[in-house]
């Protein structure tokens, strides 16, 4: 079998949210350039996952790598700059800035030819050039996940942490945030690591996954080719 | 003396000057507060500190302006000092903490000043070409205080391009309404909070230095002050930096009214303005708890 780098390994992880012990030793890794999806019901842990692994809520216990390197207590910071960029679920656009001050802020110099740029991102997304003066907040929900993530793709990053991007959208604006991510991360050569309650969304983008249950442990492993011959497992972990 | 129209220009232009330097004061405690939720009770004695400073400067027979460059930096060098030292060890602590620190912070500054400056007034000597008066519409308007507003329109139109047009600024606007996500980009918020505590420090500093030939020099003026820009944040809404420019103009406009027509009450008439304001807004005029 091939021998694969992995760039994000996590061990054993035990992290509390309050007095609320969320994730209960849980351990998971991702191969770079690959595309890997979080899937478990609403309250399983999987935004708690994303927030440990960034750095937002540091775990009590266990381990976590990133490209090798013991990142486990570290802060988001210096987490963000081993190449790590972060798509939360409220996208977290910033008000008062506007849509190019929300992208200038993230960008971050990438090496070779096609790095993104500011100039880049108003390419590809027309919707945000047409508005690069206008104030983030008052973009719509659809308009503000695209800006989420020209935000993390802005920063040339290795890795795309994305929590639920379908969230709030309707199912065409899903179909578009869907193409969005595979032509520029899962194609791009971007390792991501997606959480979504829809999951038909993250059988399209990603190729492998971790099948999460409520106590914040993972019951499963399976490619997408697995889940779509056994139909059934998903029912079992996402039916309420 | 004057007409009608000359004591409204006189009015105009002293209540400008007055909230002129209150927007100052208050702009820096709110940009401290904005970034870090703390409270700085020692900001007006860093105010002071800044006048003091300034007169020190001039009497050594430095020029005025040089002195108004020169006295913020050493009251930013302060803040840094205290930001290092007593504030950013308390960071994840609660606001009460950093709230008690000032508040012994103003009390050490205060007796600080008392005992290199002593008790009796001091005068910042100003220029000979700002010592004349100016006619302006019926009115002759000390020159010294046309510099003053001029240097205010100034001080106000760096900060806002520093804001809006420089990579720090449009991080210290981001993290002052989603810091969090300001750090997942890369920011180590500790710098965050301690280039806001320093600014937040010179802008005292500076006020105070302008506000030196304004009044007299003495130990009251960092308390009083330090309740003048309470007023005019509370007023404006805590965090808002567009509140606080209307709501010092309105509380210089109130408090320059209030002391031409009955001097003995202009506090209470501001106090009474507040009162007011809060009891139809409770969060100020624009209180969002955020900062633009």
């Amino acid at each position: 079998m091939e021998k694969r780098h992995k760039i994000l390994e996590i061990e054993n992880m035990q992290t509390y949210y309050g007095d609320s012990h969320v994730i209960q030793g849980l351990s998971m890794h991702v191969y770079e350039q690959e595309a890997v999806s979080i899937i478990g019901r609403n309250g399983a842990g999987k935004t708690t996952t994303l927030r440990s692994i960034m750095g937002l809520t540091p775990p009590r216990s266990g381990n976590i790598f990133i490209d090798g390197r013991q990142t486990t207590r570290w802060q988001p910071h210096k987490i963000s700059r081993l190449g790590v960029a972060y798509v939360p679920a409220e996208r977290h656009i910033f008000p008062g800035l506007s849509v190019e001050e929300n992208l200038r802020l993230a960008a971050r110099p990438g090496s070779g030819e096609d790095a993104w740029t500011f100039e880049k991102v108003c390419e590809h997304f027309p919707v945000l050039a047409d508005r690069s003066h206008q104030d983030g907040a008052t973009l719509s929900g659809g308009q503000q996940q695209t800006l989420a993530i020209g935000r993390a793709l802005i920063s040339n990053p290795r890795i795309i942490i994305m929590d639920e991007p379908s969230q709030g959208l309707s199912p065409i604006l899903v179909q578009t945030i869907t193409d969005v991510v595979l032509k520029f991360c899962v194609q791009s050569g971007i390792t991501l690591l997606i959480v979504e309650q829809n999951y038909q969304m993250a059988l399209k983008v990603a190729s492998r996954h971790y099948l999460m249950d409520t106590r914040g442990e993972i019951v499963n492993n399976m490619t997408t080719r697995q889940l779509e011959d056994n139909p059934e497992i998903i029912q079992a972990h996402l039916s309420v | 003396m004057s007409g009608t129209l000359g004591i409204i220009v006189d009015i105009t232009l002293n209540s400008l000057v007055l909230g002129g330097v209150f927007l100052i004061v208050a702009i820096g405690l709110n940009i401290i507060y904005g970034l870090s939720r703390i409270m700085n009770m020692a900001h007006g004695a860093l105010y002071a500190v800044g006048a003091y400073i300034g007169f020190s400067l001039v009497a050594s027979g430095l020029n005025f302006f040089a002195a108004l460059l020169i006295a913020p930096l050493i009251v930013g060098v302060i803040g840094l000092i205290i930001e290092r030292t007593i504030i950013a060890p308390m960071r994840k602590r609660s606001m009460a903490y950093t709230l008690i620190l000032t508040y012994g912070l103003m009390f050490f500054l205060d007796g600080s000043i008392k005992y290199i400056w002593g008790n009796k007034p001091r005068f910042i000597e100003l220029p000979e070409f700002m010592q004349g008066t100016l006619p302006i519409l019926g009115t002759d308007y000390p020159v010294f205080r046309l510099v003053t507003l001029l240097l205010i329109i100034l001080i106000m139109g760096a900060l806002m391009l520093f804001l809006n047009k420089t990579k720090i600024g449009i991080i210290l606007r981001a993290s002052s309404t989603i810091p969090e996500m300001v750090s997942c980009l890369g920011v180590n918020m500790s710098y965050v909070h301690m280039g806001a505590f320093v600014l937040g420090c010179v802008m005292a500093g500076l006020a105070g230095i302008i506000a030196g030939p304004l009044t007299t020099i003495d130990p009251l003026m960092g308390g009083e002050m330090l309740i003048s820009s309470f007023v005019v944040i509370v007023i404006g809404g805590l965090g808002s930096l567009r509140g606080a420019v209307i709501a010092a103009l309105l509380v210089g406009g109130v408090q320059t009214l209030a002391e031409f027509f009955i001097t003995d009450l202009a506090m209470v008439i501001v106090y009474i303005l507040m009162a007011v304001i809060l009891a139809f807004m409770p969060r100020g005029l624009l209180g969002e708890g955020k900062f633009e």
